[in-house]
């Protein structure tokens, strides 16, 4: 019989020590954001989308080399001073996980990634983006973050 | 009357089969359980894999050891950090390179900071796992975001980090990223005192896990369990003690360990182990050495012929990389050795005799990560 109250007792001051430490908390300050009308500000290093800084691009294909998991392509052509440029820069984001590892190899930073992180798409087609197109990630942009 | 005990006695009971998984929300990723049942009484569990599989192994037969770094951050991603440093020690021991000592510092900070979120994860999602729904769930995950921050802020991403590198680290630690640590280590002192008062102490919590899913030293062994899991059946042993790598031998710890080996003795040594890993970071963001710990990931390596295996300390236990060279820029075979699949091996053992509604507890304390069991 003493037991039972024991127990009994125990508990209630296991349940009034819980409760403390959730009452400590009442006066935290609040760190929920109501997504999507709040954000957090993205980190300067976030890895996005991958982007191109078109003109800034020597055409070296380290980027395509590196890549994991081989989602970039690019063709070249000669300009008429016979030099090198780009003809096309295909980059396939079902394939991309995202690693940074073309942003890291690009020796003139021409490829990079930027800070777009909603990217779902009811259509495939989106996902097979053209680098070369100004207006790729227009669709991507939520309105609310402009 | 004579009827009725006649009919009672052709009565007979039947042990049934039941499927848990591969979608249920505590197998904790897509995990198969077939549990023989009598009544509420579980007779024994098979388990079936591959729901997950991806080739890892074999897709890494075809990449350089720089490319395959981002696929080692999706085997146990609740730790990308600490997979990423193990298969950096792998290669780094093939090919023979030696780091700096301020990467080897940057790199146990990182690998500890990694080890307190997960197991934060690990004790959070065990106690939603007990039904103390939300609570201690929501905390852990406050606290964890916290770390997930300071590696967001470093690398660039929250959960697959890509960080390490051969030789080095991909970047550097900013006097803000070291004083966001410093202020961590203060503030997670703290708040490990109310996981004491929440969890620790709650009788309901100490019900269900006390006895519950006992761990025999020998039987551990004999599976192969390591990490957390063997510790709280009281063998001392871990590898940042016992083979120390990338400089541990410099830093003063204790391995906790458990007495019985339940699965409240798994869920204490988790706790203690949080408190370590502190004292380990404070040390080793105190004592900082100078020089350049980055690499350039352009670096490629070719590897020699030979064969290299290195082993480190996961949150979940021993993981080991083995990596066999033919002198060309891709692995000849890469081998991965999974601490949770020895550890989720020995859950038929465990089960054996507990209520349907412990073999969840059972789970839950073994903190499995299926992403490098299937891998
Ligand atoms: S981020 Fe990684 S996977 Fe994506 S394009 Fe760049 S190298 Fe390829
Ligand atoms: S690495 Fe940079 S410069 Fe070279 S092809 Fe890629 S984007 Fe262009």
């Amino acid at each position: 019989m003493k037991k039972y109250f024991q127990n009994i007792a125990i508990g209630a001051l296991s349940l009034i020590k819980g409760l403390v430490v959730t009452f400590k908390n009442i006066f935290c300050p609040k760190i929920t954001l109501q997504y999507p009308s709040e954000r957090q500000s993205m980190a300067e290093r976030f890895r996005g989308l991958v982007d191109l800084r078109v003109n800034k691009c020597i055409v070296c294909s380290q980027c395509v080399r590196i890549c994991p998991t081989a989602c970039l392509s690019l063709s070249a052509k000669l300009t008429e001073e016979k030099k090198k440029a780009l003809e096309s820069f295909k980059y396939n984001m079902e394939l991309c996980c995202f690693c940074g590892l073309c942003e890291q190899v690009c020796p003139v930073s021409a490829v990079y990634l930027n800070k777009i992180y909603e990217v779902a798409s009811f259509n495939r087609q989106d996902l097979y983006i053209d680098l070369l197109n100004p207006e790729k990630y227009v669709k991507f942009v939520n309105p609310a973050v402009k | 009357m004579e009827t009725a005990l006649k009919e009672s006695k052709c009565i007979t009971t039947e042990e049934f089969l039941i499927n848990m998984g591969p979608q249920h929300p505590s197998t904790h990723g897509v995990l198969y359980l077939e549990l023989k049942l009598d009544g509420e009484v579980a007779l024994g569990c098979t388990v079936h894999l591959g729901y997950l599989h991806r080739g890892m192994e074999k897709i890494a037969e075809s990449r350089t050891l720089t490319q395959f770094i981002p696929f080692t951050d999706r085997l146990d991603y609740i730790a990308s950090m600490n997979n990423n440093l193990a298969f950096v020690l792998a290669a780094e021991k093939l090919l023979g390179l030696e780091v700096n000592a301020r990467a080897k510092y940057i790199r146990v900070v990182i690998a500890e900071l990694n080890r307190i979120a997960s197991h934060l994860l690990g004790i959070g999602c065990f106690a939603q796992d007990l039904g103390a729904f939300a609570t201690p769930l929501f905390y852990c995950f406050r606290d964890r975001e916290k770390i997930v921050d300071i590696f967001n802020e470093l690398c660039g991403n929250r959960l697959t980090y890509n960080y390490m590198r051969i030789g080095g680290v991909q970047f550097d630690f900013t006097k803000e990223i070291e004083i966001k640590i410093k202020e961590f280590i203060k503030y997670m002192s703290n708040k490990v005192n109310d996981y004491e008062w929440l969890l620790s102490g709650n009788v309901i919590f100490l019900a269900r896990t006390k006895n519950v899913g006992v761990l025999l030293k020998e039987v551990a062994i004999n599976y192969g369990v390591t990490g957390p899991n063997l510790r709280a059946s009281g063998v001392k042993w871990d590898l940042r003690k016992d083979e120390p790598y990338s400089g541990y031998e410099n830093f003063q710890f204790d391995i906790p360990t458990g007495i019985n080996g339940d699965s409240w003795d798994r869920y204490k040594v988790k706790l203690e182990e949080i408190k370590e890993s502190l004292k380990i970071i404070e040390q080793a963001i105190g004592a900082l050495p100078e020089g350049d710990p980055t690499v350039k990931a352009g670096r490629q390596h070719k590897l020699p012929v030979g064969e290299a295996y290195m082993r480190s300390e996961n949150p979940r236990g021993e993981l080991g990389f083995y990596i066999a060279g033919d002198g060309s820029f891709n692995p000849y075979r890469l081998k991965i050795r999974p601490p949770s699949f020895s550890n989720l091996s020995v859950i038929a053992e465990l089960v054996k005799g507990c209520k349907i509604a412990d073999v969840v507890c059972i789970l839950g304390s073994l903190d499995i990560v299926m992403g490098e069991i299937d891998r």
